[in-house]
């Protein structure tokens, strides 16, 4: 409470710096090119020289102190009641914490009654000596900064550099979340693979996790029934349906539809794309399944199951039908004019010169473009979760109930056991799996679409 | 010559065959289109058929509950606003900065191509991957509260920061250099041009942006899945450490329930959750249309 009071104080105290710097450096002028900064800035570099190193200081207090509060506490004479079992001790602990902050809070151990007291002094005390640390550098920074306003201070252009520090730091985040996600794959998939081997992983047929205990334990993770699953549900399924309508829909949208027409029909079309994907799931188990399901029994199939490839393969399809179009629409916008006015010249018709000079054209584009929607469709995770079901099968039949690496993912985590054990770790060998092939696909489709630019530019 | 060689019966009857091709071609990319939007209006009408008898104010105002009479949406919606606002607060300051950075300041070299090629990488990586970083580091190292809004709005946030990156990068790029010059040449340094000039000028275009990667995380369940926010919650969340579910995993939970009278709530879940989707992308093209300047 009290560290959060102080962080609004330093947050007050740099505001009136700013104040201060300007009203300071206001008095310094006396007449045209007089200063090198305008007041305003130095305004500003009192603040940062006030905020700055104070937050500092607070941070690395808020990180210490937790652990000084700690060790005052087991030196005092109360905490040597406390039992020696960890799991209970931290629990006495947490509920003191809990009661120190909140008296009125409900407890379950007595004994963290008696240690509040004691615990609310001496984090009171600690937050004291943080609060004078933290508005002792406030206020010598503030005191050093103070002194440097003069005329030809060149206060503008250390602002100016801070500026960019922050700037930076900024787009320093887009590498750490890469960064992170890599690091938290490769540790948790290499504790992984240290009980189960990369290569019965990569080649196993037979997948069930739930009985993977003991000396065998290799032979329940054989994850080639979900990469089979999600290559059929994502890239052959959802791509049959996805490929020809949004290829279609953009021949369609840049060569025939007049303007006010596209106008109109592009942003509905993209209504499809806006569709939440828990939606489609809803969608695909509610109506899309039972109606396969039916079809599936009125063609002579035994017991069809209610959750099938098929439904999830061809909602999925309709989900990625706009992001195909769109591909498509650029590809096809890329190919210079002069292209399909020669063939039109020279008496094709529309038709032939779509079909034998603008679609061999964007082919690259198209190509890089479809890959990219086969990388969103395997990585797509709510509608094979509502629809495709957990049956880990290696089969051909669009009627068959068949998971995907996406869906195992979210079964393995979602439930409470312990986090250690190789069914939870293999979630995040499915994810590397899941980042490592997306990636490539999103490298390689980006580079085409670049290269394929470029030729025509 | 009366007739000539385009004239014959032969010619005409191939000349009627590629019209014919023609026009079958035309109708099948007119099919097309028809065809995906008739998904669009079947999806539509079965939820509205569905949901619309569920929409009532003890609907919106209640929160989750075990019988379907009882349950509402206000507990899930209000975790997401909650979320949301985690996620705005922390991707759009950063996206835009970074934006900024690569747009106006950044030097040619190695660093900065990787930062470039992971910004355009993160924008496509599948969400659940997001949802495995939130669990491996805010979780499981960081020990943040499990299914809270600070820690989904968290996730988002790095979802959500490339899209706001990539489009303020665009709307930066489309402010034409005369303004800069112009800048320049009245004695502005570099970073004042930047934040006094180009960065108004481009506010509507890195807006949309935003509205539209918010509206994207807003419908977003795979990674809040994954870092536990499938709670049941029978109360509105009071703060972002509280444990709160968010409108689309309260779809995905009801979705789940054997009890007939989930259907209808689903679904009318569904028709608030797309409402308040329609909204924030109409509010978007909205903003592009009246603020958009075509240089």
């Amino acid at each position: 409470m009290i560290l959060t009071g102080i962080l609004l104080a330093v947050v007050g105290l740099g505001l009136v710096g700013w104040f201060v710097g300007r009203g300071r450096a206001r008095l310094l002028y006396d007449g045209r090119g007089s200063m090198h900064s305008m007041p305003t800035y130095h305004g500003w570099h009192l603040a940062l020289w006030i905020v700055v190193p104070a937050l500092v200081v607070w941070t690395a207090w808020s990180a210490i102190q937790p652990g000084l509060v700690e060790g005052a506490l087991m030196a005092d004479p109360v905490a040597a009641t406390l039992p020696a079992d960890a799991m209970h001790r931290s629990a006495i602990l947490a509920e003191a914490h809990m009661l120190a902050n909140d008296p009125g809070a409900s407890v379950f151990n007595a004994q963290s009654q008696a240690l509040a007291a004691p615990l609310r002094a001496i984090v009171t005390r600690f937050s004291l000596i943080g609060a004078l640390l933290v508005a002792i550098v406030a206020f010598a920074g503030g005191a050093y900064g103070f002194t440097r306003i003069r005329a030809r201070f060149e206060a503008r252009t250390q602002v100016e550099r801070a500026v960019m520090g922050v700037l930076l730091l900024a787009s320093l985040i887009a590498i750490l979340t890469t960064f992170g996600i890599v690091a938290s794959l490769v540790f948790e998939a290499g504790l992984f693979f240290k009980d189960v081997s990369p290569i019965a992983f990569l080649t196993g047929t037979h997948w069930s996790p739930g009985n993977a205990r003991g000396a065998d334990i290799a032979e329940n993770f054989g994850a080639v029934p979900l990469f089979w699953g999600t290559i059929y549900i994502g890239a052959i399924i959802a791509m049959l349906v996805a490929i020809p309508l949004g290829l279609m829909s953009a021949v369609y949208l840049t060569q025939y539809a007049s303007r006010s027409m596209r106008k109109w029909l592009k942003p509905i079309l993209e209504i499809l794309a806006g569709i939440p994907t828990v939606v489609y799931g809803y969608f695909a188990a509610l109506t899309v399944a039972p109606l396969v399901r039916d079809f599936a029994a009125s063609i002579g199939m035994q017991n069809p199951s209610t959750e099938s490839a098929l439904a999830a393969g061809l909602v999925m399809g309709v989900m990625i039908i706009p992001f195909v179009s769109s591909m498509a629409d650029d590809a096809l916008a890329a190919v210079p004019r002069a292209m399909s006015d020669g063939s039109l010249a020279l008496g094709a018709t529309r038709s032939e010169t779509i079909k034998k000079v603008l679609l061999p054209a964007a082919l690259p584009g198209i190509v890089a473009g479809v890959m990219l929607a086969i990388s969103r469709a395997i990585g797509e995770t709510m509608i094979v979760v509502m629809a495709a079901g957990a049956a880990a099968n290696l089969s051909a039949n669009p009627f068959a109930s068949m998971t995907t690496v996406t869906f195992q993912i979210v079964q393995l985590l979602t439930g409470d056991q312990e986090f250690n054990s190789p069914k939870t770790l293999s979630a995040f060998a499915l994810g590397l799996i899941l980042f490592i092939v997306t990636l490539v696909l999103n490298i390689i489709a980006l580079r085409v679409v670049k290269r394929f630019r470029e030729a025509y530019e | 010559m009366s007739n000539p060689q385009w004239q014959t019966p032969e010619a005409r009857r191939r000349l009627a065959r590629r019209h014919a091709s023609e026009r079958r071609f035309k109708a099948l990319g007119l099919g097309a289109i028809v065809l995906s939007m008739a998904f669009l209006v079947l999806l539509l009408v079965i939820m509205l058929k569905n949901g619309l008898g569920g929409l009532d104010w003890s609907f919106l105002t209640g929160s989750d509950s075990t019988s379907p009479d009882m349950a509402g949406v206000w507990g899930a919606a209000k975790g997401s606003l909650l979320t949301m606002f985690v996620t705005l607060v922390l991707a759009f300051p950063m996206g835009v900065l970074a934006a900024i950075y690569l747009e106006e300041f950044a030097p040619k070299n190695k660093w900065i191509d990787l930062v470039e090629v992971s910004i355009n990488n993160l924008a496509a990586v599948p969400s659940i991957i997001f949802g495995l970083l939130g669990l491996a580091v805010f979780i499981n190292t960081l020990h943040l509260p499990r299914s809270s809004p600070v820690v989904g709005g968290l996730t988002l946030a790095l979802m959500t920061m490339p899209v706001i990156v990539i489009s303020g990068r665009n709307a930066i790029k489309a402010v034409p250099p005369s303004i800069r010059e112009a800048a320049y040449g009245i004695g502005a340094s570099k970073v004042q041009t930047t934040f006094h000039h180009v960065l108004p000028l481009a506010l509507p275009g890195i807006l949309t942006g935003t509205i539209i990667g918010m509206a994207r995380a807003l419908g977003e369940t795979a990674p809040l899945l994954m870092i536990g926010m499938r709670a049941f919650v029978a109360t509105p969340p009071g703060g972002i450490t509280d444990p709160s579910s968010v409108l689309p995993m309260q779809i995905f939970l009801w979705s789940d329930e054997i009890d007939k009278g989930f259907v209808q709530n689903t679904s009318a879940a569904i028709i608030v959750l797309l409402v308040f989707l329609l909204a924030m992308n109409g509010l978007a093209i909205y903003l592009r249309n009246k603020f958009e300047v075509r240089w």
